[in-house]
C-alpha cells in the first residue's frame, strides 16, 4: 500500500512539475509573440512582397545574375564563332573581342584560336581547339573553366542527337573494391546501385549494354554470396562455378562498413560525363537549409533570456515555489517546439525522412543550450548578438563544413548533417553512425543547459561580471565535494570529444608526418584543460581550501572521472574511424582500437596519466592564474609525449 | 608656466574643432574596444576564413589531382579495346596505363594495390563498354575516379569524332587541359565577399542594439539636458559604425594578399564596402527609431538585411558580384559604375536617415 502511495505521489509532483512548465512555456510564447506586435510583422510582410516582386520581375525579365561568379572570365573570341554559344551558356565566362594586345594587357583572359586537326603520331586522337591564356593562375583558372564549359556544351548537344550509338560510344560502370592494404574491409555492391544511378539520357542503351556482357558483373547476389564463401577476400572469382574466369570480382554491400556506402556518391554507370566522383553537392545545399531557421530561433530566445535578467523579471520568477530546472524548461520548450516543427517542415518539403529529422534536432538542441547558456553570460544585449553570431557561425561550420566529404571520409561522420545528406543520397544510415555523429551534441546540449541553470540564480543573473568570471562561476556552480569533481570532468567529454573530432578534421589536409605530431600536442591540451579548469574555478570561489593534499584529491578524482567517461569513445569504433592513420593517433592512447592482449597495460596506463597530469594541473590551479597555466603547460607536455610513446609502439 | 600655456591653447583649439558627434563616435568605438566584442567579431571572423581556407585546400587537394604533386595514378587495361583504351590514357599525363592479358592478373595487381585502378573493356556492338575499378574507402578515391573519368571522357571523344559524320552536330573541339586550379574563382566569389560583408553585418546588428539599448534604459531622455540633438546621436553613432567596417575589410584584404590570393582594385572594394555599410547602417538607424521594441527591431533588421542582400544578389551587378570582379580584376566600365550607384544608394540612405531622425521627438522613444 504504502509502495504505491509514494508512487501515486510522485506522480502527481511530476504532474504538477509538468503543469508548472507548461504554464511557463504558454507564458513564454505569449510574451514574445505579443512583443512582435502587427505593426512589425506586417512591415516584415510588405519587405518580403516587395524584394519577392522585384525579384520575380529581374528573372522574369532576365536580367537576373544570381550566380556570384558572373563575367569574372573574359574570352576574347570571334563574332562568328560558335564557341558564343558556349560562353552564353556559361554565367562566368564573358564574350569579348578577340585582340593579342588585350591578352597582353591583361584586359582578357582567353584568346580562342583556330582548330587543330588530330594527327596520326603521338598526341590526342580528337581535333583540339587552340586557345591562348593570359599568364598567371587567373589565365589557366580562366582556361579551365572555358574547358569544362565546352564539355557540358557538348554534353547537352549530345542529348539531342538522333543517332545515340555515335553520340554515345563509350559506356561506363564504376564499382569500387578494397585493395588488401586496407585490410579485410568487405566488398561493396556495385551492382545494386545500378538500378538507382541517374542514367537519362544514355538510360536504356545502358541497360541493353549490361544485359549484353556484364551479367555476371553487375548481378550482386550470385558473385556476392561467392565472394563471401571464398573467405570474404571478394578477390579472384575465377574459381566460381557460374560466372567466366574474366568477370570482374563484385561483393556484396549489405555487411559492409558504413564507409563503403558512403561512398556511393554520384551515379556509377551511364555515359563517361554522367560518372559523378563522390560529391554529393544538392544534398549539401538542402542539408543547409535547415541551418537557416535556426539563427532566427536562438536570436529570438537569447533576448527573451537577457530581457529577463535585464529587466530584472526572473527575479518573480526565482521567488515563485518553482524549481529553477522547471523556468528554464519552461522558457526553453516553445522555441524547442519551434525548431522542431520547422525541421519536420523543411524535412517534409525536401523529401528528408525521420532520420534527418533526428539528425537536425540535436543540432537545434545544442543551438538552444549555447545560446541559453550565452544569453546567462552576457552582460549587454551588444554582447548576445556576438554571442549569437559566434555560437551560428561556430556551429554552421562545425556541423556544414565536415559533410561536405560525406563520400569521401568517414571523419564527415562527426556532424550529423552528414546523416541528412547521407538520407537525402538514398544511403541507409545504421544506429552506430547516429549515435556517433549526434551523441556529442546530444550530451553536450544537456551539460550546457544544466551549467546554465547552475547560474540561473540571483548573484549571477543580475550583476555584471565579465564573461569568463561568469564562466568560473557557472562551473563552480556545480561543483559541491570531490566525488563532483569527477563527475564534472566526465561532463566534459562531449566537449573533449567535439574539439578533438574538430581538431582531426581541420589537420586532416596537413601531410601525416607534420598532422599526428601536432594532434597529439592538441588533443593532450584539450584533455589537460577539461580536466582542470573547473578544479581552478573551485580553488577561485574558495570553495576548497589551498592545501596540497586537498589539490592532490581532486585531481585525482579528475582523472578518474576522466578516465571513466573516455571509454565511451568506444563509439567510434562503430564507425570505423581507428582504421584511419589521424583516427588512430587521436584514440590509441586511450586504449580504443587496439588487440584485447595489450588491453590490460593499456587500461592501467591511462588512469595513471590522467590521475598524474590532473595533479599537476590542480597544484598549479591552487595559485593564480599566472600559476595554473604554467602548470598545464607542463601536463601537457606529459601528456602528449606518453600520447606519442603509446601512438609508436602500436602504431 | 609655459606648458600650462600650452595645454590651454591646446584645450581652446581643441574646443574649436570638437564637435558632439565626434564625441560620441569615440565613445562608441571605446566602448566597443573596453568590452572587447569587437575582438570577439574578428576572432569570429578569422575563424571563418580558416575554416574557408581548409575547406579550399581540401577540395582542391581532393578533387584536383593536378595539384597534388608527382601524384600518378597506374592503372591496369585489359580487354578487346585496350588500344583505344590506351590511346585516350596518354593523353592524361597524370595515369599511366599498362596492358594486361587476362582480367584476372588486373584483378590481382589492384588487390596488391599495384594498379590503382583497372579498365576492363568489352566491344558491344559499335560500342565500348568499359567497367572501371576504383579502390575503395581511401582518400585517394575521389582522385582516381575523376582523373579515370577524364581518360574515358578522352575516349568518348576521340570515338566521337571517328564517327563525326553520323551526328547532325558534332561535339565542338575542346581545348587542352593544362591542369588550371577549378575552385580559384571560389577564393574570389564565396570567401572573399564573404569577409567584405561580414563586417557590414556587424556594423548595422551593433547600430541596431547601440540605439536601442540607449532607448529602453532611459538615456534619450537625458538628451532635454544635454547640449547634443538626436541628429548629432545618430550622425555620431552611424559615422563610427561606417568607419570600422571598411578597416576590418581591408584587413582581410591583407591577409589574403599575404596568402598568396592577388587582390585588385582595393580602392574600389574599400568603397564599396563603405557605401554597403553606409545603406545597411541607414537601415539599422531607420529601424531602430521606428520599431517598438528592441526584439522586433532585431527581427526587422534581421529580415531587412537577408532580403537587402537576396534583392541585391538577384539584381544584375549585387554586391558579392561586384565585389568578385573588382577583386579577380574583370571590372569593367559598368562595374564600377555599380559601385557609384551604391554610393548614391547610401548618401540617398543616410540622408533620409537623417531626416527621420529630426522628425523623432527623443521623449516619446
Amino acid at each position: 500500500m504504502r509502495r504505491i502511495d509514494r508512487l501515486r505521489n510522485r506522480l502527481a509532483t511530476a504532474g504538477r512539475r509538468l503543469r508548472r512548465i507548461g504554464r511557463i512555456a504558454r507564458w513564454e510564447l505569449g510574451q514574445s509573440t505579443s512583443s512582435y506586435n502587427r505593426r512589425t510583422l506586417a512591415v516584415v510582410a510588405v519587405l518580403v512582397v516587395i524584394v519577392g516582386s522585384v525579384g520575380a520581375s529581374t528573372v522574369a525579365l532576365g536580367v537576373a545574375s544570381p550566380a556570384p561568379n558572373t563575367d569574372i572570365y573574359r574570352v576574347g573570341v570571334a563574332a562568328d564563332s560558335p564557341y558564343n554559344a558556349v560562353i552564353e551558356d556559361n554565367a562566368a565566362l564573358t564574350a569579348r573581342q578577340p585582340d593579342r594586345t588585350a591578352l597582353a594587357t591583361g584586359e582578357i583572359d582567353l584568346l580562342v584560336g583556330g582548330v587543330r586537326q588530330a594527327t596520326a603520331g603521338p598526341g590526342p586522337r580528337s581535333p583540339t581547339l587552340l586557345v591562348e591564356a593570359a599568364d598567371g593562375q587567373k589565365g589557366a583558372a580562366a582556361l579551365t573553366a572555358f574547358r569544362s564549359a565546352v564539355q557540358s556544351y557538348n554534353d547537352r548537344a549530345m542529348a539531342l542527337e538522333s543517332n545515340q550509338t555515335a553520340a554515345y560510344p563509350v559506356v561506363v560502370e564504376l564499382q569500387y573494391l578494397p585493395q588488401s592494404t586496407l585490410g579485410p574491409a568487405a566488398p561493396t555492391d556495385a551492382g545494386d546501385l545500378t538500378d538507382d544511378g541517374e542514367t537519362e539520357s544514355g538510360g536504356d542503351e545502358d541497360n541493353t549494354g549490361s544485359d549484353g556482357t556484364d551479367t555476371d558483373a553487375t548481378d550482386p547476389t550470385t558473385n556476392g554470396t561467392v565472394g563471401e564463401a571464398n573467405g570474404g577476400d571478394g578477390g579472384d572469382t575465377s574459381d566460381s562455378p557460374d560466372s567466366d574466369a574474366d568477370a570482374p570480382p563484385v561483393g556484396d554491400g549489405n555487411g559492409g562498413s558504413l564507409l563503403d556506402r558512403a561512398l556511393f556518391g554520384g551515379a556509377t554507370s551511364g555515359s563517361p560525363a554522367e560518372i559523378q566522383p563522390p560529391f554529393p553537392f544538392g544534398s549539401l545545399l538542402l542539408a543547409f537549409l535547415f541551418l537557416v531557421p535556426m539563427n532566427f530561433v536562438i536570436q529570438s530566445y537569447g533576448s527573451s533570456v537577457l530581457n529577463e535578467r535585464i529587466s530584472r523579471r526572473g527575479e518573480l520568477l526565482l521567488v515563485a515555489p518553482i524549481e529553477r530546472l522547471d523556468i528554464v524548461a519552461g522558457k526553453t520548450l516553445p522555441y524547442a517546439a519551434i525548431a522542431i516543427a520547422v525541421t519536420v517542415g523543411i524535412a517534409a518539403a525536401i523529401g528528408g525522412g525521420v532520420v534527418s529529422v533526428f539528425a537536425v534536432v540535436p543540432i537545434a538542441l545544442t543551438f538552444l543550450a549555447a545560446t541559453f547558456l550565452g544569453a546567462m553570460f552576457a552582460r549587454s544585449f551588444k554582447e548576445l548578438t556576438f554571442v549569437t553570431i559566434t555560437i551560428t557561425v561556430f556551429l554552421t561550420s562545425y556541423v556544414f563544413i565536415p559533410s561536405i566529404f560525406t563520400n569521401v571520409t568517414p571523419i564527415a561522420l562527426i556532424s550529423p548533417l552528414t546523416l541528412v545528406v547521407m538520407e537525402l543520397q538514398g544511403e541507409a544510415v545504421s544506429l552506430g553512425s547516429y549515435l556517433f555523429s549526434t551523441g556529442p551534441f546530444y550530451t553536450s546540449a544537456a551539460v550546457l543547459f544544466l551549467l546554465g541553470t547552475g547560474v540561473y540564480r540571483e548573484e549571477d543573473m543580475f550583476s555584471q561580471k565579465p564573461v569568463p568570471l561568469k564562466f568560473l562561476d557557472a562551473l563552480d556552480a556545480r561543483l559541491s565535494g570531490v566525488r563532483s569533481v569527477g563527475v564534472l570532468t566526465a561532463l566534459f567529454l562531449p566537449f573533449v570529444f567535439i574539439a578533438e573530432l574538430l581538431a582531426i578534421a581541420v589537420l586532416f589536409v596537413l601531410p601525416i608526418e607534420v598532422s599526428i605530431p601536432l594532434l597529439l600536442v592538441v588533443i593532450a591540451a584539450v584533455e589537460e584543460v577539461a580536466k582542470s579548469i573547473h578544479i581552478f574555478a573551485g580553488f577561485e570561489s574558495d570553495r576548497f581550501d589551498r592545501s596540497v593534499p586537498t589539490a592532490l584529491l581532486l585531481g585525482a578524482a579528475s582523472g578518474v572521472g576522466f578516465f571513466v567517461a573516455e571509454k565511451f569513445t568506444a563509439v567510434a569504433q562503430l564507425v570505423g574511424l581507428p582504421d584511419l592513420q589521424l583516427g588512430q593517433a587521436a584514440l590509441q592512447p586511450a586504449g580504443i582500437g587496439i588487440a584485447p592482449s595489450t588491453t590490460l597495460l593499456l587500461l592501467a596506463g591511462p588512469l595513471v596519466l590522467h590521475t598524474v597530469t590532473a595533479g599537476i594541473s590542480a597544484l598549479g590551479a591552487r595559485k593564480r592564474l599566472r600559476w595554473y597555466l604554467v602548470s598545464l603547460v607542463a601536463a601537457t607536455a606529459i601528456h602528449a609525449a606518453y600520447n606519442l610513446g603509446v601512438v609508436t609502439l602500436y602504431g | 608656466m609655459a606648458d600650462r600655456d600650452l595645454w590651454d591653447r591646446w584645450h581652446a583649439v581643441a574646443d574649436r574643432f570638437s564637435d558632439p558627434r565626434l564625441t560620441i563616435a569615440g565613445r562608441e568605438i571605446r566602448v566597443l574596444g573596453r568590452e572587447k566584442t569587437i575582438i570577439l567579431a574578428v576572432v569570429i571572423q578569422l575563424f571563418v576564413a580558416a575554416f574557408a581556407g581548409f575547406l579550399v585546400v581540401g577540395l582542391v587537394s581532393l578533387y584536383d589531382p593536378g595539384s597534388v604533386d608527382g601524384y600518378q595514378i597506374d592503372a591496369a587495361v585489359t580487354g578487346d579495346a585496350t588500344n583505344e583504351m590506351l590511346a585516350a590514357i596518354d593523353d592524361r599525363p597524370a595515369i599511366d596505363g599498362t596492358r594486361y592479358a587476362t582480367t584476372s592478373d588486373a584483378y590481382a595487381d589492384f588487390q596488391d594495390g599495384t594498379v590503382n585502378a583497372v579498365f576492363q573493356t568489352t566491344r558491344v556492338d559499335d560500342r565500348i563498354q568499359v567497367v572501371m575499378t576504383a579502390p575503395d574507402g581511401s582518400i585517394e578515391t575521389t582522385l582516381v575516379v575523376s582523373e579515370g573519368q577524364e581518360a574515358l571522357r578522352a575516349l568518348e571523344r576521340n570515338l566521337r569524332a571517328e564517327r563525326a559524320d553520323s551526328l547532325s552536330n558534332p561535339p565542338l573541339p575542346l581545348p587542352p587541359d593544362t591542369g588550371g586550379n577549378p575552385y580559384y574563382d571560389f577564393t574570389y566569389t564565396i570567401l572573399l565577399p564573404l569577409l567584405l560583408f561580414l563586417p557590414v553585418f556587424i556594423s548595422g546588428s551593433i547600430t541596431v542594439d547601440s540605439l536601442t539599448a540607449e532607448r529602453e534604459q532611459g538615456t534619450l531622455e537625458l538628451l532635454r539636458v544635454a547640449p547634443v540633438t538626436m541628429i548629432d546621436i545618430v550622425d555620431g553613432k552611424s559615422a563610427a559604425m561606417i568607419a570600422i567596417a571598411p578597416i576590418q575589410a581591408v584587413a582581410w584584404m591583407g591577409l589574403l594578399s599575404l596568402n598568396g590570393v592577388a587582390v585588385a582594385n582595393i580602392g574600389w572594394l574599400v568603397a564599396l564596402v563603405v557605401a554597403v555599410t553606409a545603406i545597411v547602417v541607414a537601415l539599422s538607424v531607420a529601424v531602430s527609431l521606428l520599431a517598438p521594441d528592441r526584439r522586433s527591431a532585431q527581427l526587422l533588421f534581421s529580415v531587412g538585411i537577408l532580403l537587402f542582400f537576396a534583392g541585391a544578389t538577384l539584381l544584375p551587378g549585387g554586391p558579392a558580384n561586384t565585389a568578385a570582379r573588382l577583386a579577380i580584376d574583370s571590372a569593367t566600365l559598368s562595374t564600377r559604375l555599380v559601385v557609384l550607384i551604391y554610393g548614391g544608394v547610401g548618401v540617398a540612405a543616410v540622408g533620409a536617415v537623417r531626416r527621420l531622425a529630426t522628425r523623432i521627438d527623443p521623449n516619446r522613444l
